[in-house]
């Protein structure tokens, strides 16, 4: 599904981008949202960017569910106009980035068949901002069953990991390894298109050092989930090469000692970006508020590509992040809401401004 | 009530019985029921600290899904339960607390680790897992509230029924006995006192028929030697 074969066009993409980026809620939006229901979140949205999508979905869904799928089809129209405007190895970084939504697809219909969801049930939930197209959509959303799934995806990056994972599947009749082998796939092949670094000053340096940390924190996190769990699992298994913050036998040596672990991650390059947040690791027991403090890193990383090389991928990476905040944090504000969580709560605890 | 009964000392000998049955029996439950009061007051504490557990649980785990929901969005988390396919079981056994029969819940498989909830680690995040595991807790709770509150009620209807039946013996049964073997005494010693009475006139009777019989022999023997 590659597009190597045209060139890249970082200067027509950032372009359009940069009008895009414009519509993106301010912080002045998100003080308004904050303080209304949820019915008038909708009727803010519907005379927003998000008109089109509110109208067509909203003799389907109502209240909050309405904003959630909302929130998911424009969000795909985005990145699926993202993918149609790039070229060249621009189109390769950016749908190596977006893959996560295929990923995210290939796991919502493989849970959807697992638990004998009805397709069009199975159909609603998906993200279609990623490479898989429509049609592939559609032939997977045929499929009756999981083996015929994976072999579907023989030909993309998710095969080879699916077919190692469905034996493991058939003996256990779990989804474990199969979720994993999807997730392990868009990670492993996350770094395929950012080329070698020559400049360590460079739009390709500053984009791999963003995916590192992103496969770093997707490590920090998994580490301290399985350590805080006390469940009989090998680090190993769910360990992501390309990181640089640590290699498989560390963290497995890690895994076992939290202590150890917060310690080293506090002596490395992220430990200044996270200091408070492991701060309040080790003073308490959830590890939600850590995993926002790496949200937030990961945030900083893009809101510095903006400005650093304004005509590369970086630019439209930071978009790409910065509309998927956008999202997250209308469905958090929603979602808080209709939880009745007070205005305070929903600022403090989920909203990412 | 008592009108119903024969007087006879066969009638009272029997009611006699009955009444040291009841008072037996009367005993023996007052017994039962104050001791399944006291069982009651136990499993009423248990069942109070259960029900406020409970209740936390369940705000703890709706707060917690509400969270995921919010961060994760509705979809992601509807994903990761469907996930789920090795769903918790319970099996019932009896217990028997003072006669009363009350249900001994078991789970399995209700708290899982996360390797077992069936979502993929590297794709979630804590939230879910936090989620999950305060249903798990939630689920526990339910579990051991549904075991303590059978109980409870079991405990409380064997309560009001004995305590009905010693109210029964109390104050209807043994005082209708008491009644009805007052009124066959009354009538057994009013019979008693009828038969002497009557065996009394009956002396009277055949003393003055004799008298007279004596007197008219007199008169005749008067008139005899006066001829």
């Amino acid at each position: 599904m590659s597009k190597s074969d045209s060139g890249s066009n970082p200067e027509y993409v950032n372009a359009r981008v940069r009008a895009r980026r414009a519509k993106l809620f301010d912080d002045e939006d998100y003080r308004k949202l904050v303080r209304m229901g949820t019915g008038e979140i909708a009727r803010y949205m519907e005379e927003s960017e998000y008109e089109t999508e509110m109208n067509e979905l909203g003799s389907r869904y109502n209240g909050v569910d309405l904003i959630e799928y909302t929130l998911n089809r424009n969000l795909a129209k985005h990145f699926e106009d993202i993918l149609d405007w790039s070229g060249g190895q621009l189109y390769d970084q950016l749908a190596a980035y977006l893959r996560k939504f295929d990923a995210w697809n290939l796991k919502t219909i493989l849970r959807g068949v697992y638990a004998d969801s009805p397709s069009e049930e199975i159909e609603a939930d998906l993200i279609r901002a990623g490479e898989f197209d429509d049609a592939f959509l559609a032939r997977l959303l045929e499929v009756q069953d999981i083996e015929g799934i994976v072999e579907l995806c023989s030909g993309t990056i998710f095969g080879p990991g699916l077919d190692e994972a469905l034996e493991q599947y058939q003996e256990t009749q779990a989804l474990v390894p199969l979720e994993n082998a999807v997730d392990r796939a868009f990670y492993e092949h996350l770094l395929d298109d950012a080329g070698t670094v020559t400049d360590v000053d460079s739009p390709a340096a500053l984009y791999l050092e963003f995916l590192q940390a992103e496969i770093d924190f997707r490590n920090v996190r998994n580490a301290l989930r399985l350590s805080r769990s006390g469940a009989d699992i090998d680090p190993a298994e769910y360990f992501i090469e390309g990181g640089r913050l640590f290699d498989a036998d560390e963290l497995t040596q890690l895994v076992t000692n939290t202590d150890e672990l917060v310690a080293r991650i506090r002596d490395s390059a992220y430990g200044d970006d996270l200091s408070a947040a492991l701060n309040e690791l080790e003073e308490a027991e959830s590890l939600i508020g850590f995993e926002n403090a790496l949200d937030a890193a990961l945030q900083e990383y893009a809101d510095h590509f903006s400005n650093s090389f304004p005509i590369s991928v970086t630019p439209i990476l930071a978009y790409i992040i910065a509309k998927e905040r956008e999202t997250d944090n209308i469905r958090a504000i929603a979602r808080g809401k209709e939880a009745g969580l007070n205005e305070d709560e929903i600022e403090a605890e989920l909203v990412t401004i | 009530m008592a009108k119903d009964v024969k007087p006879t000392r066969k009638n009272l000998m029997a009611i006699e019985d009955r009444i040291e049955l009841s008072e037996r029996g009367h005993d023996t439950l007052e017994q039962k029921r104050d001791g399944l009061i006291m069982e009651f007051m136990d499993i009423l504490d248990e069942a109070q600290d259960v029900r406020s557990n409970l209740e936390s649980d369940y705000d703890t785990a709706q707060k917690k899904i509400n969270m995921a929901r919010a961060m994760e969005g509705d979809v992601a988390v509807r994903g990761a339960a469907a996930a789920l396919k090795e769903h918790p079981e319970i099996t019932t056994e009896s217990n028997n607390i003072m006669g009363v029969v009350v249900p001994q819940i078991e789970s399995s498989k209700v708290k899982k680790s996360l390797g077992e909830r069936g979502y993929g680690v590297l794709g979630t995040s804590a939230r879910i897992d936090e989620a999950a595991e305060a249903y798990e807790e939630l689920l526990e709770s339910i579990i051991l509230a549904a075991e303590v509150e059978t109980a409870m009620k079991k405990m409380l209807t064997e309560i009001e029924t004995t305590k009905r039946r010693v109210n029964a013996l109390e104050f209807k049964l043994l005082p209708e006995l008491k009644e009805n073997q007052e009124f066959i005494e009354q009538k057994l010693e009013e019979q008693e006192r009828e038969e002497i009475f009557r065996m009394k006139k009956i002396k009277d009777k055949k003393e003055a028929e004799e008298a007279e019989l004596e007197a008219e022999a007199e008169r005749e023997r008067e008139a005899v030697s006066a001829d």
